[in-house]
């Protein structure tokens, strides 16, 4: 499965276009995160590789805004593992290992859609990483 | 830990100052003493950026070997002249750099929760609604206080590991409480010598800036007694999961936990599991134990005799106040309610021969389930609408009794409402607070 960020604008938001690739494609989507009002949306999801293609052009036809979503970033230097952040992470991708080191899972954190630890962060070693708006070309998602 | 800080002395520039402002790096700085004395308070903020950056952070950069900006004001006098000075200083500069921590070490903390609707950003860090999380602090049995409860060993003159260096317990902390296991120390030591490992700035979001404090103290194992004491274990030191949502001195106390528990990731608060993580580092705990035995057994430090040791029966009184503070229940009013089953027009009756602006919905029960305002029904009134359930705001802000009226204020503020009604434990109404009850309250 690959992850990709989905962004929708004031004027297509109210359109079922999710619903709509998923029924035309009949790829499954799974939807990660979502952070959706009237003015628009960001929604992770995720989608089979081999369908990564389609999906990614049926979402940018419907003029969805589509990129690689970016996770956040642990500064190792910065943190001390005191642990202020992990019951934070709805995700639990943030553990405490036997030798009381905090381990960040970067596979499962859903990104800059969450940023529930970055705040909670004393030593500040937390970073969400700002999206860059290069969008992605088929080419270089994989 | 907030109550830390260090003390410097700057030297004398020419002509001579006598400091009565300073900033380092924008950070004011006490100045107890003398001319050139003076002291950086852990939480004492940045002007330019507030809550991010500190006085806890200033030491940090000392220890490190950055260069710091001091900045200082004074009156001037015929044996000061100077009003005023711009400089920047490293430690080597400094005449003397101490750390000097009134407060440290806690044998144990409470564990921190939130029983409110709303996150909370306290100094317990960042705790979620409705006893989504929990945060605790201290070693548990790593803790030395906790190693030698009646401090046999521990007191004026205990030599320690401090900050990753040698520094020395310089009597008992501000707020020592042993009879509650809540003892505390005041320490010292040569901040110059001292390990940007050991001593961190740190930021708690809006709560303020602070200072992360490694401390070590060896315990000589001097009789049996002191054997037992020391092999103490986390699942025998409990201390009790707290409501920080209270806006109280004393907060509800909703479970008690053993450190065992904390540690293992997750309590029991009233049969719900709730996840739990620590605000300090037990893995630069286990370090700090394994230094300053490394140092010990290759004789590089020695362990001394306290010359009088921590007292062990002081109390921790709280503030004797000669000025009253008003709690929502001093200006509560009765709540003019009503069902969802009512017409708006009825409802609209009561507004005018209460007259009152919010009617507050509640079921069979007494029980809170919505507000209307006077707003609100005119609106309806207008549009020609005629069920309640249609009108009615279900997400109510609601206030507690003992809430101090300063907050249950502020929450209207925040929310740009003007009424709160006053709700128990289980929802049921007791009243309501209106922004008009406050205004004439602080306008007395």
């Amino acid at each position: 499965m690959v992850r990709i960020l989905l962004r929708f604008t004031e004027d297509i938001v109210e359109e079922p276009i999710t619903s709509q690739i998923i029924l035309e494609l009949k790829v499954p989507i799974n939807i990660i995160a979502a952070h959706v009002n009237s003015k628009g949306g960001e929604v992770l999801a995720e989608v089979p590789d081999e369908a990564l293609d389609k999906v990614v052009k049926a979402f940018r036809k419907k003029g969805a805004k589509v990129s690689i979503p970016k996770l956040i970033e642990v500064d190792s230097e910065k943190c001390i593992s005191c642990g202020a952040c992990v019951t934070l992470c709805p995700v639990e991708a943030i553990t405490m290992d036997e030798d009381a080191s905090v381990v960040f899972n970067k596979e499962k954190c859903i990104g800059t859609t969450c940023s529930a630890c970055v705040d909670a962060c004393p030593s500040r070693a937390i970073k969400s990483v700002k999206q860059n708006n290069s969008e992605l070309t088929a080419n270089n998602v994989h | 830990m907030c109550s830390s800080g260090a003390i410097i002395n700057v030297g004398h520039s020419d002509p001579p100052i006598k400091i009565e402002k300073a900033w380092i790096n924008d950070v004011p700085i006490c100045h107890p003493g003398a001319a050139v004395d003076l002291y950086i308070g852990a939480t004492a903020m940045s002007e330019r950026q507030p809550f991010e950056y500190g006085g806890g952070h200033v030491i940090e950069d000392l220890v490190s070997g950055k260069e710091i900006e001091l900045r200082a004001t004074a009156y001037g006098t015929d044996c000061y002249p100077r009003t005023q000075v711009n400089t920047r200083l490293t430690k080597d500069d400094l005449n003397q750099f101490y750390l000097l921590n009134f407060r440290n070490c806690y044998q144990r903390y409470n564990c921190a929760v939130n029983d409110r609707d709303e996150t909370i950003y306290t100094y317990m860090g960042k705790l979620l609604p409705r006893l989504h999380n929990a945060t605790y602090s201290g070693a548990g049995e790593l803790n030395p206080l906790m190693n030698d409860p009646d401090y046999e060993t521990i007191g004026i003159g205990t030599r320690i590991f401090l900050g990753g260096t040698q520094g020395y317990v310089i009597g008992e902390g501000t707020q020592h409480e042993p009879q509650n296991r809540f003892g505390t120390i005041m320490v010292r030591g040569d901040a110059k010598k001292m390990s940007p490992e050991f001593l961190r700035g740190a930021s708690f979001t809006r709560y303020g800036t602070t200072m992360y404090v490694g401390l070590g103290i060896p315990i000589p194992i001097l009789n049996e007694g002191l054997a037992k004491k020391t092999a103490i274990r986390d699942e025998e030191i409990f201390t009790s999961v707290v409501d920080y949502g209270v806006p109280r001195k004393d907060r509800p106390k909703l479970a008690q936990v053993s450190y065992k528990e904390l540690k293992s990731g997750s309590i029991t608060v009233n049969d719900r599991r709730i996840r739990v993580s620590s605000l300090s580092s037990l893995k630069t705990a286990r370090k700090i134990a394994g230094t300053l035995k490394s140092w010990i057994t290759q004789g590089e430090f020695y362990l001394t005799a306290p010359v009088e040791r921590l007292p062990v029966d002081t109390v921790f009184k709280p503030m004797r106040q000669t000025e009253e503070v008003p709690f929502v229940a001093n200006v509560m009013q009765k709540a003019v309610t009503c069902s969802e089953a009512e017409a708006v027009q009825a409802v609209a009756e009561r507004i005018v021969t209460q007259s009152v602006n919010h009617i507050v919905v509640v079921d069979g029960n007494g029980k809170l389930t919505g507000i209307v305002t006077s707003w609100d029904i005119t609106r309806a009134l207008a549009q020609g609408k005629t069920a309640l359930s249609d009108i009615v705001t279900r997400r109510v802000i609601t206030a507690k009794l003992n809430e101090p009226l300063e907050t249950a204020s502020k929450r209207m503020a925040e929310h740009n409402i003007s009424a709160l009604p006053v709700i128990d434990n289980e929802k049921k109404v007791l009243g309501i607070v209106t922004s008009e009850d406050v205004s004439k309250l602080l306008g007395r």
